[in-house]
């Protein structure tokens, strides 16, 4: 790890954990790193709908994310 | 006429007969089924002002077009009546084996009236009608009454019951099934109980009459197999609905503490993840390739199941996060017969309440135990606190004073669903303008808000939204009487319900034509309530004013200091009534109306109120 990584916390939400093996991890990125790039680096679906949530509000892929952010990925649920 | 048989079966328990009437194709074009159909028919056959408990009442049970045809999710039934808990117009829909028993029967529509002077059962079998005495079963949870009817007559049969909740006159009190689940929120299951009918067990062997049979029984189980399919490789089924609860506590919309807080620490220890893992078995309604009940073991060791509402409600709504407990209250309220979100929300303002100083009491959060005896005393209306707890939180709040009305959490008198508004106004819209009182089955339209406006807005692409939903929700999905899930939980699109319809009716209808009848529905089910409530004004499509106290306001967390505004709320409400063509009290105007085709019905409720 550089020590210009930044450490983001991935929270997955439904069938996401069971799709990538984990429901939450704190996981190191470089400095300056996109919610896109984050994405990119998990082996989900790109076509799969998604709300992401940085902090618990929803945030833009092109979004630059800071250390300690905690972002949530979810299926887009429609509240049953 | 295809598509639907044309005969309501009109059921009178006061003098325990019998017979069949009969609707023309006019009447199932404008109305369509299900809740159309039930809503018409309560307009016009309930004089206003009716006790809803009281054999003047009419329970009716309907299905629609494409209810119990073998195709994605139709096994549901609508039950509905005048609202003992609202006052106003009450329905909802359940899984049943019941929808297409009674289509084979013969009947889109029953019409249950009267009272009887004894507890009975109906047992329905194509043109037979029997009254039979319920005495063995009367008391007794929906269970033992459900395996009771099983055992003589059989599996295959529909049956609908209540529990102690319904015989009692609890107002949240619902009708259930154990071949699906329960439906009727606003109390149906008390109307039910006030007939003293216990029970329907409906079998019938006709053909549902369907304009092209093998075209649509190959359509119908080809999607049928599709939707299975994508539910699959999605993985939409592993949590069902529960994926929700994490998603609300990342996003501060969970239920906390008679909604006072929006997200919690312990809140991972009832999520979906957790469910899952705890599963014993997997529930569906009939004719239904995504089962999304998830049973598990309760705290006394009850299979029990759940999903997102019932956990929201019963669990971190009152501060209790051990999931077998909180299985243990949902067990409870379905044997009982009660609505698991009205229980959750009257528990949680009782516990409210007695925290603020404003009654003395016993219970408090996190109790889980005494939870469960507050249950039992509101089922059977037990003593005093029996009897406050069994009327729902705004009769509550009205016995109990001190300002709770304010922390009451419903609207119209209906409990709010497990989505806490505290900084959400487009959700706060949605059930603020529910046509049954708060219920997030009529537009659920967080994500949208979340995901491509800005939270804080108020703007008319919000009230926009809320309508496109409840056109769909509670319009399509309640006429036609089909669940909902394969559209928005898997993206099964709203043309293949075109296609089903016109298979089964014959007609050639487009979804426009559906978004006509749905804005008519409303637009009835408003006519109904300002027909109830004559000086009506838009304060009833408020949610409660706590979302509006910025004392309320979170300390912490994703909306920390964050409050709905009043008057942009009342912008939006604005919006929403202005893309209705409604006026500024929240009536359809009589231009509306009109172009509704409900030029009668706007002379009806002139009568009580002028239209502009």
């Amino acid at each position: 790890m550089s020590t210009l990584d930044i450490k983001i916390t991935i929270k997955l939400i439904g069938p996401f954990v069971n799709q990538l093996g984990f429901s939450e991890k704190t996981m190191s990125f470089p400095d300056g790193v996109t919610v896109e790039t984050v994405l990119s680096s998990l082996p989900l679906d790109p076509k799969r709908p998604k709300i992401v949530t940085r902090n618990g509000q929803a945030v833009a892929s092109g979004e630059r994310l800071s250390h300690g952010d905690r972002l949530a990925i979810s299926p887009l649920y429609s509240g049953g | 006429m295809h598509g639907w048989t044309g005969n309501i079966l009109r059921i009178n328990l006061t003098n325990r007969t019998h017979k069949v009437d009969h609707f023309d194709e006019e009447f199932a074009r404008k109305w369509v089924g299900g809740r159309g159909f039930a809503l018409k028919i309560l307009w016009d056959e309930l004089k206003p002002g009716i006790d809803p408990l009281g054999p003047e009442n009419k329970l009716i049970v309907t299905v629609g077009p494409i209810a119990g045809i073998p195709a994605p999710n139709t096994g549901k039934t609508v039950v509905a009546a005048k609202s003992p808990l609202t006052g106003g117009y009450g329905d909802g829909n359940l899984g049943t084996r019941v929808t297409e028993q009674m289509r084979k029967a013969g009947y889109d529509i029953i019409i249950i009236e009267g009272k009887a002077d004894s507890p009975v059962y109906l047992y329905i079998e194509d043109d037979r009608v029997e009254y039979l005495a319920a005495d063995e079963i009367w008391g007794k949870g929906t269970y033992d009454t459900h395996d009771w009817l099983y055992k003589k007559y059989g599996k295959g049969a529909g049956v609908l019951s209540i529990g102690q909740g319904g015989e009692n006159l609890n107002l949240y009190s619902m009708v259930r099934s154990l071949e699906g689940r329960a439906g009727g929120r606003p109390g149906i299951g008390a109307v039910m109980g006030s007939k003293k009918l216990k029970a329907i067990v409906i079998k019938g062997s006709k053909p549902i009459p369907v304009a092209d049979p093998e075209g649509m029984r190959k359509l119908g189980l080809e999607d049928l197999r599709k939707v299975g399919e994508i539910d699959k490789k999605t993985g939409w089924s592993i949590q069902g609905t529960t994926g929700v609860l994490a998603w609300c506590n990342e996003v501060a919309a969970l239920p906390v503490h008679n909604m006072r807080k929006t997200h919690h620490p312990e809140a991972w220890k009832i999520d979906g993840e957790r469910l899952n893992n705890a599963r014993v078995a997997t529930y569906g309604c009939p004719n239904c390739t995504m089962r999304c009940g998830i049973t598990i073991l309760d705290h006394e060791g009850h299979e029990s199941e759940l999903d997102y509402e019932n956990i929201g409600m019963l669990g971190s709504n009152l501060d209790i996060f051990e999931l077998d407990q909180v299985a243990s209250l949902n067990y409870l309220c379905d044997d009982y017969g009660l609505d698991t979100i009205s229980a959750g929300a009257v528990l949680a303002f009782y516990a409210d309440a007695i925290e603020q100083g404003a009654i003395k009491g016993d219970f408090k959060f996190g109790d889980a135990e005494m939870a469960k005896k507050l249950l039992g005393l509101a089922a059977r209306r037990e003593g005093e606190v029996g009897n406050l707890l069994a009327d729902g939180s705004l009769r509550m709040a009205r016995k109990i004073g001190h300002n709770s009305e304010a922390y009451a959490m419903q609207v119209k008198g209906l409990e709010i669903s497990a989505y806490n508004c505290k900084f959400i106004p487009g959700m706060a819209l949605a059930f603020g303008t529910s046509p049954i009182g708060a219920h997030h089955k009529e537009s659920w339209v967080i994500t949208f808000e979340l995901k491509q406006t800005r939270r804080d807005s108020y703007g008319p692409e919000k009230a926009a939204k809320v309508i496109e939903l409840q056109r769909i929700r509670g319009g399509l999905f309640e006429f036609i009487v089909a669940c909902r899930f394969p559209w928005i939980e898997l993206g099964w699109q709203l043309e293949h319900y075109a296609e089903y319809f016109n298979k089964i009716t014959g007609l050639n209808w487009t979804l426009d034509d559906f978004w006509k009848v749905a804005d008519r529905i409303y637009a009835l089910m408003k006519f109904f309530w300002v027909r109830e409530f004559p000086f009506w004004d838009r304060t009833r499509d408020y949610p409660p004013m706590v979302w509006f106290d910025p004392k309320n306001a979170d300390t912490e967390g994703p909306i920390a200091g964050k409050y709905l505004e009043l008057d942009k709320y009342n912008q939006l409400l604005d919006y929403y009534y202005e893309q209705r063509g409604w006026d500024k009290r929240g009536i359809p105007t009589r231009k509306t109306a009109e172009a509704l085709d409900l030029k009668q019905e706007a002379d009806e409720v002139e009568k009580f109120t002028k239209l502009e």
